[in-house]
């Protein structure tokens, strides 16, 4: 057992005991680390309904995939030992994929800063407190980053299959479809400093296109035998469409729909679902010479933009910054970036508590902190597109500069 | 007349390329930043301290009003009579012999139990206890639900009293006549049927520890160390609750005290048309506290320092300084410390908007009676409300009885102070990445920090992990600090040896970086010091006492915390510094107990904020002197 | 001069409707008075009108035309609304203030709900569904008792048959009946109310017993309910009850702090002559058992077993009943920690915790009686309050005890558009308190869905305990074993506080959301649309300049 294991078991072992210790039970109703699609009760909540023979979709609190459903109502039993072991498991995976994904593009065997990497995600205090929520959106980062670990190496079906699964678990996943089926066709080494135009054919995207469709298609009707009807579609997938529960989460949309005028609602409803994937294509054209980069920025883009964001997704957008070391010394403000997100990480809780703990503030006090969080994200995806397309120009001598026209 | 025009806009633009003279400009501003920078700060400072200082001032502050119209404060005609008071009198009279009998507090909460119920109000008692460091504390709470007509019992009001006196913060002096009120009171109110809410009596055991018990067990809140018996009686939501005090023979102001615990404050409207009431229903001037303004009783002692020239003294705007800054000052002793004024501070916890009317003890004039009518009109205006006090009147600073300062007045100062922090901090953070003798280094290493801007300048790795790790690990330091303090085992002088000591010896491990990279110092101080600012401007909003306190203990000692050449200066600084981290534990002793109680039994946040944030961030502070 | 005029008017009325209305309709008024433990006075007035030989209209016959209706007793307005929507049974009571069954017993009108309560029952037809003419009867009923109960929407319409059985005899129409049944316990009850109500009485409130019914004490007491009871008996006819339900506080009225009490001194009235069309007009007195001596005047026309019964007839004196407990010179309140309740279950049900994201849903219920009791528990919660069903826990006296908990139904609550319904049984063990806890959410709102004092909260309807089966009563289909049909008992309602938006700020919000989005779609596509190029800034030598100028800064 050589170093970078050795320090990867530590944090996966420190990570344990985290999980097991005597945390506040408030935790896992806390609005940040997870939201009612990912919530721990709800998902309980729904397993025992399904188990005493009541539809949980009939109902508008259950909002969990049919697969969580019925792989935690079945070989998975949710019991207070075993959840804080299954996330932290989920964890593990995850962080090991991305070591994978940083061995696979230096293409090395093994490298001095696999530890950090791993440390980068297990140790982020937005992946592990959601985490300790037990919010089923640690296992979405898990999937999502297994899905681009196997499709680094080129293992095309399971990639493709951990992605359908994601999407099953999060409608807006599904951003990452393109990037991952042209990283299938590319190599995910770094080509950031030398960008040159996409080689291979786009045809050959056409049979994974198809092998997707069949793993989803199969997937949905298999949830649709477990539930026994099509309401789960409306209640899982429908909810980031239609936005039926405001709950209070970290990202932009639930004051803005708490807010919105009943006849605009489908309008706006609309834009900020289209709003997402505008987003698609020209990060995929711009990024061609790096693929494993677009799918990086479309996970900021999400982590910002998505319908009930928590903190694990801007968490996974940060960690997966320790696969890209080149870019550092081109990003363009790091340090404010890094305290806006530390404002916001500390207005965040205080605010949430202010409003519906203490009762002396109102909800813009939330709603503010909010807008704080979404400039902190969005500076931070700034920041990795700057950095992504200056690396190409490199290092220029004094009196020079670089700047866009 | 076309080829005009690019000549205008040559004129414009400046010659050459557009963007070059974009950056030009850009550059050239950056340059006026850096230069102006320490001014920027050094004013920041001053203004903040400044502002702070000039809070007190008579310039600031406006009348108080209400926001809420469904109250009506004093709009009712008050009943209560001589014969309520005579019956006050009576009960009085019996709770005195159960004095002089020293009886248990089990027989004390009988009799109330026994009075209630005479009077047909349903009544119970609660017996609770409490495990903490200094022992098990124990008690007996008495209360009653009395049911309105026709109310549907969904509301609540809670009038209560505990068995001490908030007097010295509960030293023992006995509340009697408050009890007494209560009692009686209970027994006018019956008569009536215009109660849209229930009405709950609570006869509280101790001073803070019996209705932490009851209000505790009555929103079925979790308390690991509490022994609580069940409430077997109950009623619905409690949005406002009044405490009475009322130690003396008799009283001469009405106190108002509003202070509740972890810096959380009533409602405004609350309490002032509690003080409305009290001077045109009942007659009595009210104060903030128990602060007699010293200029309309004459034979009260001046609070001005005697070596002030008379000149000053005299001076009316100087007294008025006086008489606010004194008010302020206590009200951020109990905000800082996140400590409960009195009984109602507990229930803020619960978002119950709740205050102790005080009867200042004096020689007369005033009594049961004036207080009874009172209490009745303020009752009858906590009755009109329909919905929860909800005008965002929950942060103010109440500098005199009628007098009170918005929250945009006083929140500047301490967000100034901090903002110049968070400017140092950016300075010392440029400071650290570029140099002009280092050449330039290669990218790849992720030390190497990112280039801040635009500039021809040599940039120089900065040690970011080693800095964030030490950081981290203070602040881990500080946790274990916390528990230390909580066991209660290990006396306080051996804590402050061991964790001045500690951080210095793990020092020694972290790898001093390299010469081309910056010197950890300077990083470390560049963090601590963006971090006490983010720390300090977010507190404000939360508890601006606190942050106030912060703003003055770190605020400058951490800018101008620097390393210097000389070892033994640089141990020097370390030791003051830590002091300044650590001191409390030698220095005050009382306080470092009192705010540990407080945090077992009523859940302060004060002791763990300051071992978990305040001490790491100036250890911090000291570690960048240490550092070379 | 106004009064002898009416009176003529009453007698014509008389004279004409002794022909008619004998016949075929009957009109019996009661008032059941009794003195309680703590010196309260609850009094029911209770007054019903039969058609006789009539059946409830049966909906398939809606599309064609009503026979037509000729009443003369028979509460015309009410009457109509009945056909109009075919209503085979139907229960309406408007109460104000929380029944205290411990000190008070079983209301002699078992829905005693705060707020408004509606339910009824009708068959089902395909011209015009159960759902649609439950709609037109909540509205009809509205505007007849100017209260709001078109508030009874679907979101608070519930079905639950197994706690509101038929209290009649339902007809078998071509397709069986429905329940639909809705509460509103933010409804407030008032005069308006009574006065639509006094006149759906044949008298009105100008002679008989209807005559007491003074809004100004009425009003004035510590509880009060109106009810509207129809239903059909087989073979006998439709009945209409109309209830007025009160507790009244003598001792509060006393100067002397007594319990003695009049018709004159409770009502401010006394029965000043009979109703003329009433086939019986009777004044129940209960006495009471205590062991200090009272005198009741005047005497009564008969005593049977403890109830003292008083007929109003047409006798010129006027009627006024005065109980006196000469012994007594104050009354003393019985000391309620001693003095055993009243029911065999005594309920507290609460809502825990402050936070207004999630609470706690508490329920305590103390079986009072030596032996095991099984009870039905129902909750008709609005999706304003949602359950955590797997965090169901029962306790008795600190066991966990979920053994003795069985959920029979459950309807999980949808946002925005249906309540839950849970049913469930509750078994007791003798003389035990059985500690019921779950968790709930608190749900949040559109700013438009908020209430126009949205800071106060939302009243929550309340629970409904049925205890059915009595001694080793095990299984839940065992009949009472006191042989009466099961007492329905009404928890207190409770108020929930939801978050609140800031209603003033839609512009706001949607203005600053939408400037963010838009600033980083446009940064973003700058990045990726714009190209890099190198500029020339300046000579070197003045960044050396700036360099050392910097370098001074330091």
């Amino acid at each position: 057992m050589d170093g970078p294991d050795l320090t990867f078991s530590a944090l996966v072992a420190a990570r344990l005991l985290l999980a097991y210790a005597p945390l506040p039970e408030a935790l896992k109703h806390d609005h940040q680390l997870s939201s009612p699609l990912t919530s721990y009760s709800r998902l309980r909540e729904g397993i025992y309904l399904f188990e005493h023979g009541i539809d949980p979709y009939s109902g508008g609190s259950f909002r969990h995939s049919p697969l969580l459903l019925s792989l935690f109502s079945t070989v998975l039993p949710l019991t207070p030992y075993t959840s804080p072991l299954l996330w932290t498991a989920a964890d593990a995976v995850a962080a090991w994929a991305l070591v994978r994904i940083w061995r696979l593009r230096t293409g090395a065997k093994t490298t001095s800063r696999d530890g950090q990497v791993a440390a980068m995600y297990l140790l982020n205090p937005y992946i592990f407190l959601p985490s300790l929520a037990l919010s089923s959106s640690s296992i979405e980062s898990a999937l999502a980053l297994l899905a681009l670990m196997f499709a680094c190496r080129g293992r095309a079906s399971a990639s493709l299959l951990t992605l359908a699964c994601l999407w099953h678990l999060s409608l807006p996943s599904l951003l990452l479809l393109a990037p991952i089926l042209l990283l299938l066709i590319t190599r995910p080494v770094s080509r950031l400093a030398l960008p040159q135009p996409l080689g291979a054919d786009l045809k050959r995207t056409l049979p994974l296109l198809a092998e997707f469709s069949a793993y989803s298609m199969l997937l949905t009707f298999a949830s649709t035998l477990v539930c026994g009807n099509w309401d789960w579609v409306e209640k899982t997938w429908g909810a980031s469409l239609t936005l039926p529960d405001l709950t209070p989460n970290p990202g932009l949309w639930w004051y803005f729909f708490t807010e919105m005028f009943d006849h605009f609602r489908p309008f706006f409803l609309m834009v900020f679902s289209v709003h997402l994937l505008i987003y698609i294509v020209p990060i995929c054209v711009k990024f061609q010479h790096d693929f494993l980069y677009a799918a990086f920025v479309l996970i900021g883009v999400l982590a910002l933009f998505k319908p009930y964001p928590t903190l694990s997704d801007p968490g996974l957008f940060i960690s997966m910054f320790s696969l890209f070391p080149e870019i550092y010394p081109y990003l363009r403000h790091p340090i404010v970036t890094a305290l806006i997100h530390l404002h916001a990480s500390l207005l965040l809780p205080l605010f949430n508590s202010l409003w519906l703990r203490q009762g002396t503030g109102n909800a813009n006090f939330f709603y503010a902190s909010t807008l704080v969080f979404g400039v902190g994200n969005g500076a931070a995806l700034l920041d990795a597109i700057w950095a992504g397309l200056r690396i190409a120009i490199g290092k220029v001598e004094d009196g020079y500069e670089v700047v866009q026209e | 007349m076309l080829r005009a025009i690019p000549a205008i806009r040559r004129r414009l633009r400046g010659g050459g390329d557009p963007n070059a003279a974009r950056i030009r400009r850009r550059q050239a501003l950056a340059n006026k930043a850096w230069q102006g920078l320490p001014y920027i700060r050094i004013v920041l400072f001053t203004v903040g301290y400044l502002w702070l200082l000039a809070i007190p001032s008579s310039q600031f502050g406006q009348r108080t009003y209400i926001d809420e119209n469904a109250l009506q404060p004093g709009q009712v005609h008050t009943y209560w009579s001589w014969n309520d008071v005579h019956r006050a009198d009576r009960v009085l009279e019996d709770l005195e012999r159960l004095r002089d009998q020293n009886a248990t507090s089990n027989e004390i909460a009988n009799y109330a139990v026994g009075e209630f119920e005479k009077i047909g109000i349903p009544a119970r008692i609660q017996h609770y206890s409490f495990d903490t460091v200094d022992g098990v504390l124990e008690g007996t709470n008495a209360y009653a639900v009395m049911q309105s007509p026709r109310a549907s019992g969904a509301e609540a009001i809670v009038i209560s009293a505990s068995w001490l006196s908030r007097t010295g913060e509960g030293d023992g002096t006995l509340n009697l006549r408050g009890v007494a009120t209560v009692i009686s009171l209970a027994q006018y109110l019956k008569k009536y049927s215009l109660w849209a809410k229930d009405l709950v009596f609570v006869i509280s055991d101790g001073y803070l520890d019996g209705m932490q018990a009851w209000i505790t067990t009555y929103h079925g809140a979790a308390q690991p160390n509490l022994h609580a018996e069940p409430l077997t009686l109950s009623s619905g939501v409690i949005w406002t609750a009044i405490n009475v005090d009322y130690p003396g023979h008799s009283f001469s102001h009405l106190g108002i005290f509003f202070e509740g615990l972890n810096g959380r404050l009533p409602n405004q409207d609350l309490l002032n048309s509690v003080s409305l009431i009290a001077r045109h229903t009942g007659g009595v001037p009210v104060l903030v506290h128990d602060h007699v303004d010293p200029r309309d009783t004459p034979n009260t002692p001046s609070i001005l320092p005697a070596w002030l020239p008379e000149a000053l003294k005299s001076n009316a705007d100087v007294q008025e300084y006086a008489v606010r800054a004194r008010n302020i000052v206590r009200h951020m002793n109990y905000q800082a410390r996140g400590a409960a004024s009195g009984v109602h501070g507990l229930l803020h916890r619960f978002r119950i908007d709740a205050i102790t009317v005080f009867a200042v003890p004096a020689t007369g004039p005033h009594g049961f009676h004036s207080l009874g009518k009172i209490l009745e009109s303020s009752l009858r205006t906590m009755n009109n409300l329909l919905e929860r006090l909800h005008a965002s009147f929950f942060f103010f600073l109440l500098v005199g009885p009628g007098t009170f300062m918005k929250i945009g007045s006083y929140l500047p100062s301490v967000i100034l102070v901090g903002t110049a922090m968070l400017f140092s901090g950016l300075g010392e953070w440029v400071n650290a990445g570029w140099t002009l003798a280092s050449p330039p280094p290669l990218g790849g290493d992720e030390k190497t920090e990112k280039a801040s801007a635009h500039t021809s300048w040599v940039q120089r790795p900065r040690p970011v992990l080693q800095a964030v790790s030490i950081m981290a690990a203070t602040h881990l330091l500080g946790v274990l600090l916390f528990y230390a303090l909580n066991s209660g085992l290990v006396p306080s002088t051996v804590i402050f040896l061991l964790f001045a000591i500690l951080p210095v010896l793990a020092l020694q491990l972290v790898s001093s970086p390299a010469p081309p990279s910056a010197p950890l110092a300077t990083v470390l101080k560049a963090f601590n010091l963006c971090f006490a600012s983010a720390v300090i401007s977010i507190t404000s909003v939360l508890n601006f006492s606190l942050a106030a306190a912060l703003a003055v203990f770190m605020g400058l000692p951490l800018t101008v915390a620097s390393s210097s050449p000389s070892q033994p200066k640089r141990v020097v600084k370390y030791a003051l510094y830590s002091v300044l981290a650590l001191g409390w534990l030698v220095l005050c002793p009382e306080e470092t107990r009192k705010a540990i109680w407080n945090w077992e039994v009523l859940e302060v946040w004060f002791a763990p904020f300051i071992c978990i944030v305040y001490t790491p961030l100036v250890l911090q502070a000291a570690l960048a002197c240490s550092l070379p | 001069m106004r009064w002898l005029s009416c009176w003529r008017a009453s007698l014509v009325l008389v004279l004409h409707l002794a022909a008619v209305g004998a016949a075929s309709e009957q009109f019996d008024e009661d008032l059941t008075i009794r003195p309680l433990r703590d010196g309260k006075l609850s009094a029911r007035f209770s007054f019903s009108t039969l058609l006789k030989d009539a059946t409830p209209r049966d909906p398939q016959q809606l599309s064609s035309d009503d026979e037509a209706q000729h009443y003369t007793l028979f509460p015309l307005a009410l009457g109509q609304i009945l056909r109009e929507y075919a209503v085979t049974e139907l229960h309406l009571t408007l109460n104000a203030g929380k029944w205290n069954y411990d000190a008070w017993g079983y209301p002699e009108e078992p829905g005693v709900g705060t707020g408004a309560e509606l339910w009824a029952w009708m068959g089902e037809s395909i011209p015009a569904s159960v759902d649609q003419r439950w709609q037109g009867l909540r509205n009809a009923l509205a505007g007849l008792f100017c209260a709001s109960l078109g508030h009874l929407d679907e979101q608070r319409t519930t079905s639950p048959a197994l706690t509101f059985q038929p209290e009649g005899s339902l007809p078998n129409f071509t397709y069986p009946h429905q329940l639909r049944h809705a509460t509103l316990p933010s409804e407030h009850v008032c005069t308006e109310n009574l006065t639509p109500f006094l006149k759906l009485l044949p008298c009105k409130s100008l002679s008989g017993i209807a005559s007491l019914l003074n809004p100004h004490r009425l009003f004035d007491a510590d509880w009060h309910g109106l009810g509207v009871h129809v239903r059909y008996r087989e073979d006998v006819g439709v009945e209409v009850r109309l209830t007025f339900q009160a507790i009244f506080d003598p001792v509060r009225y006393s100067q002397e702090k007594r319990r003695d009490w009049s018709l004159r001194s409770v009502f401010d009235r006394s029965i000043e002559r009979a109703c003329p069309v009433a086939r019986s007009s009777k004044v129940r007195v209960e006495l009471p058992r205590g062991p200090s001596p009272y005198s009741i005047t005047p005497d009564p026309t008969a005593i049977i077993d403890g109830v003292a019964t008083y007929v109003v007839d047409a006798s010129e004196e006027a009627l006024d009943v005065a109980m006196r407990w000469p012994t007594e010179d104050t009354f003393e309140y019985p000391n309620t920690s001693e003095a055993p309740p009243l029911t065999e279950l005594s309920v507290r049900r609460t809502l825990k915790g402050t936070n207004q994201a999630e609470a706690q849903l508490t329920l305590v219920i103390t079986n009072n009686l030596p032996v095991q009791v099984t009870t039905g528990y129902l909750e008709t919660m609005p999706w304003l309050l949602q359950f955590y069903l797997h965090t169901l826990r029962a306790h008795v006296n600190g066991v966990a005890r979920d053994d003795l908990v069985s959920i029979l139904s459950y309807t999980p609550p949808v946002p925005h558009s249906r309540p839950a319904l849970l049913q469930a049984v509750l078994t007791l063990p003798p003389s035990s308190t059985l500690h019921l806890t779950m968790d709930v959410v608190k749900p949040f709102l559109r700013y438009t869905e908020h209430q126009p004092d949205a800071q106060r909260g939302w009243d929550l309807p309340p629970a409904v305990l049925v205890p059915f089966a009595f001694g080793e009563g095990q299984n839940g289909t065992v009949a009472a074993a006191h042989g009466r049909r099961p007492r329905r008992m009404y928890t207190p309602i409770m108020l929930v506080d939801l978050a609140t938006p800031d209603f003033s700020m839609p512009y706001n919000v949607i203005i600053m959301s939408c400037t963010l989005i838009a600033l980083i779609f446009g940064s973003v596509f700058n990045l990726l649309t714009r190209k890099f190029v190198v500029v020339r800034v300046s000579p070197a030598s003045d960044a050396q300049a700036a360099a050392e100028q910097r370098q001074q800064q330091r």
